[in-house]
């Protein structure tokens, strides 16, 4: 009884909380601060955390998302990263805590970065093929292969479902894996650790094992690396992988654009990424081509010359890089 | 042991045999000729326009060498207060800010001086160098005098000897700088030479650079650049205030007080923007829009090409500039992500050493910062013609022409070569070219 109270209040404060801090960005945005972006983002990443929250009610809904993130990423690039994910959303928060501590962050060294880059597609792969791999450890035996097959959509493994990893919020409103009072908590990935493990050890411990490694490796790791696991996420991956062949590099109509003779190369572009993408220092000017760009836009913010970067819808541009130490910004 | 190493420490290097009475002579003399070319230097810049901004009043009086502003360091160093002086535009600003001292560039404009360097460098020398080491000679400029340390960076030759000789009279600094910008290695070794400059300021002044204070400094400068870069952008248009009033606007930030500085110069643009609605130009709006590039020009003796552009018939008027003593002293803000005391660092090492468009440096694209920035200022403040302004001896410059010319010539932009020293001698044959210079100009205008 006492537990049902303390999560519903839990649930009030979480879903209070988000909406403080939403009245609070708008505050601070009509403030008119130089580094709004950022907190238009930040509102619009509340908003799709609790739009998730709300509107899907069990795992299968959220499936239906994946087809609209792998169709959306053709016009709009990885705006769905940048903006909506909720993972990234989780990373971000700790990247503010961090800052509230004045700890400094660290980047992975630029090598590691593109490889992990290609190292994606791997992991991703490598998820499709699980279901398989188990299937030839071992074999359920009124089971044949056909059927396995079949059950990649749906069944005990739905390797898709890792798709929908960082979409899980921490308490989800379907049957997750912990439950304390009628309130079911989650974290991205923990149901898909759990699935694959059960099928090795199936007392649970070492998906337990698995699971909280995995917890504590990705808040550590995001308060050390900003948006850390946006460099190994599959979802990302598959999101990115049609603006990587040569012939589709047209597809993505939302894209960064630069001018080459306002650049001065400063290099605060490349500094403040969180991804740590380099293209767009490297890039001598035009369309920005990286499928490791989340589009966050806040290269775009930071930029000191006007109109030197560019976000561009076909050839509407959007929004530019302004000189951010106009006299109309605030003090 | 101990003496004759005081000794050794005494002896001067470079510094040639001169009496006392000689150097007050030869500095009570060249003071008395300086003042008086300032003063006419000012009373031309008043004469040429009508509509003449009066807060330039302002930047008139900071601009005396032996003014208001000299006293008021000495005052300031009498209370305790340090003076760092930084010779290259290298030199991070916000590190000496944040250890509560006072930052002034020492490079001197003075022709008379120069001579003086003769005695110990070449001619061949470039004449900065060399009227620089003369000005310490006699120690004629006060803010060279005031500083107790000297920041030397090592950028072209001459800075980099510069650094050696004067070290004679003060406190080295030395700040090796890479010479190719566009490396990790290259960035990290530049981020090593700020880490030690600041042990070393904090050393001097005894105050520990934190990170707040940094962070008011980083802001200081921050709001200095958006002035001067609003005073930029009044530039875009028809000529609002004469080119050598805002290189003297941006000449007195080497020595101001930045805050004042700021202050004044949005007071400046406020003036200015009020111009602008009543349409007072300070010449008719199709003179020639002239652009200088090359060898710094440094007041107050070294004013003669904007004084010839701006006061010849037909007139130019010089609408920008890429000089280390102008417009590149304040054009590239310092970008902090976050307000951690690394990113700060980071901030300022790249703010000094990527966003420069010095032509020591050197890369496969042939400078190409350099080049964008050129041709953006053309098309942005539609310059219609460029002066690529060299003096004898400043070899990167000069060895960079033929790239400039190229690129400019794609573009169809005259873009005139004018080879000068540091001498009042060749005034009038400078008179002719830059006439000729502007005749054709009017004449593709009118055309």
């Amino acid at each position: 009884m006492m537990i049902e109270i303390l999560a519903e209040i839990l649930k009030i404060t979480v879903l209070a909380g988000i909406a403080i801090a939403g009245i609070l960005v708008i505050l601070i945005w009509k403030k008119g601060l130089a580094t709004k972006v950022t907190y238009l983002r930040f509102v619009v990443q509340a908003a799709s955390f609790i739009a998730i929250f709300y509107i899907f009610t069990n795992p299968i809904q959220l499936l239906y998302v994946i087809g609209v993130i792998f169709l959306i990423p053709l016009v709009l690039g990885r705006l769905f990263c940048g903006w909506l994910c909720p993972f990234a959303f989780y990373m971000d928060l700790i990247t503010v805590v961090r800052k509230l501590f004045k700890i400094r962050h660290r980047n992975l060294p630029e090598k590691l970065n593109k490889f992990l880059h290609n190292f994606r597609y791997v992991l991703f792969l490598f998820f499709l093929i699980i279901p398989f791999i188990l299937y030839a450890i071992d074999p359920p035996p009124t089971l044949d292969f056909g059927i396995v097959l079949a059950l990649i959509l749906a069944g005990p493994f739905k390797p898709l479902s890792v798709l929908i990893g960082p979409i899980i919020t921490l308490i989800v409103p379907w049957k997750g894996p912990l439950e304390i009072g009628g309130l079911y908590f989650s974290y991205p990935y923990i149901q898909e650790i759990l699935d694959y493990s059960s099928a090795i050890d199936l007392s649970g411990t070492i998906g337990l094992v698995l699971a909280v490694a995995f917890v504590v490796l990705t808040v550590a790791g995001s308060f050390l690396i900003r948006r850390v696991w946006c460099r190994f996420c599959p979802t990302g991956s598959s999101i990115a992988v049609v603006n990587r062949f040569r012939g589709f590099k047209w597809a993505p109509v939302l894209h960064l654009d630069k001018d080459e003779e306002k650049c001065t190369k400063c290099g605060i572009c490349k500094r403040v990424c969180p991804v740590q993408v380099t293209e767009i220092y490297e890039q001598k000017g035009g369309k920005i081509t990286t499928s490791m760009c989340t589009l966050c836009l806040r290269c775009v913010e930071m930029c000191p010359y006007e109109g030197c970067l560019k976000l561009n819808m076909g050839k509407k541009t959007i929004f530019k890089s302004r000189n951010w130490l106009k006299p109309t910004e605030s003090e | 042991m101990k003496e004759k190493q005081q000794e050794k420490q005494q002896e001067k290097k470079y510094a040639p045999e001169i009496s006392q009475k000689e150097i007050d002579e030869l500095r009570e003399s060249i003071k008395a000729a300086s003042q008086k070319v300032m003063a006419d230097n000012i009373a031309r810049m008043k004469k040429t326009s009508k509509h003449r901004a009066e807060t330039m009043q302002y930047f008139d009086e900071v601009a005396d060498f032996f003014g208001k502003r000299e006293k008021e360091i000495r005052t300031a160093k009498e209370a305790g207060k340090k003076v760092i002086g930084y010779t290259c535009l290298f030199a991070p600003t916000e590190l000496i800010l944040a250890a509560d001292a006072i930052p002034v560039r020492v490079n001197s404009g003075w022709y008379d001086t120069s001579k003086l360097g003769d005695r110990v460098v070449p001619v061949e020398v470039c004449p900065v160098v060399r009227s620089t080491i003369g000005a310490k000679m006699i120690g004629l400029s006060p803010y060279l005098e005031m500083s107790d340390a000297l920041i030397s960076v090592l950028t072209c030759d001459g800075m980099t000897k510069m650094g050696e000789i004067l070290s004679d009279y003060k406190k080295i600094w030395s700040m090796p700088l890479p010479r190719v910008k566009d490396s990790a290695q290259s960035l990290r070794f530049w981020r090593e030479e700020i880490m030690t400059l600041k042990d070393q300021i904090e050393a001097l002044t005894g105050n520990k650079i934190t990170a707040k204070k940094l962070k008011a400094a980083i802001e200081k400068t921050q709001k200095a650049t958006k002035a001067f870069r609003r005073l930029q952008d009044l530039r875009k248009g028809n000529p609002v205030i004469m080119g050598r009033d805002a290189m003297l606007v941006n000449q007195t930030y080497m020595w101001d007080d930045i805050t004042r500085w700021t202050e004044k110069t949005e007071k400046l643009c406020d003036e200015l923007e009020k111009n602008v609605q009543e349409k007072k130009w300070v010449c008719p709006p199709d003179t020639p829009r002239v652009m200088v590039t090359g060898t710094p020009m440094i007041w107050p003796d070294n004013w003669k090409l904007p004084s010839l552009v701006e006061e010849a018939t037909p007139q130019g008027v010089l609408i920008a500039d890429e000089l280390c003593s102008g417009e590149r002293l304040l054009y590239d803000p310092v970008g902090v992500d976050e307000w951690s005391m690394d990113d700060m660092f980071n901030a300022i090492g790249e703010r000094y050493l990527m966003a420069s468009t010095c032509p020591c440096f050197t890369s496969a694209d042939g400078n190409e910062d350099r080049i964008n920035w050129l041709l953006n200022k053309v098309k942005e403040w539609n310059i219609q013609g460029v002066i690529y302004y060299v003096v004898r001896g400043c070899m990167l410059y000069a060895m960079e022409y033929t790239r400039v010319k190229k690129v400019l010539d794609r573009i169809n932009m005259p873009v005139y070569y004018l080879d000068t020293e540091y001498t009042r001698e060749d005034v009038g044959q400078m008179k002719t070219r830059v006439e000729a210079f502007l005749e054709m100009l009017t004449a593709r205008i009118d055309f």
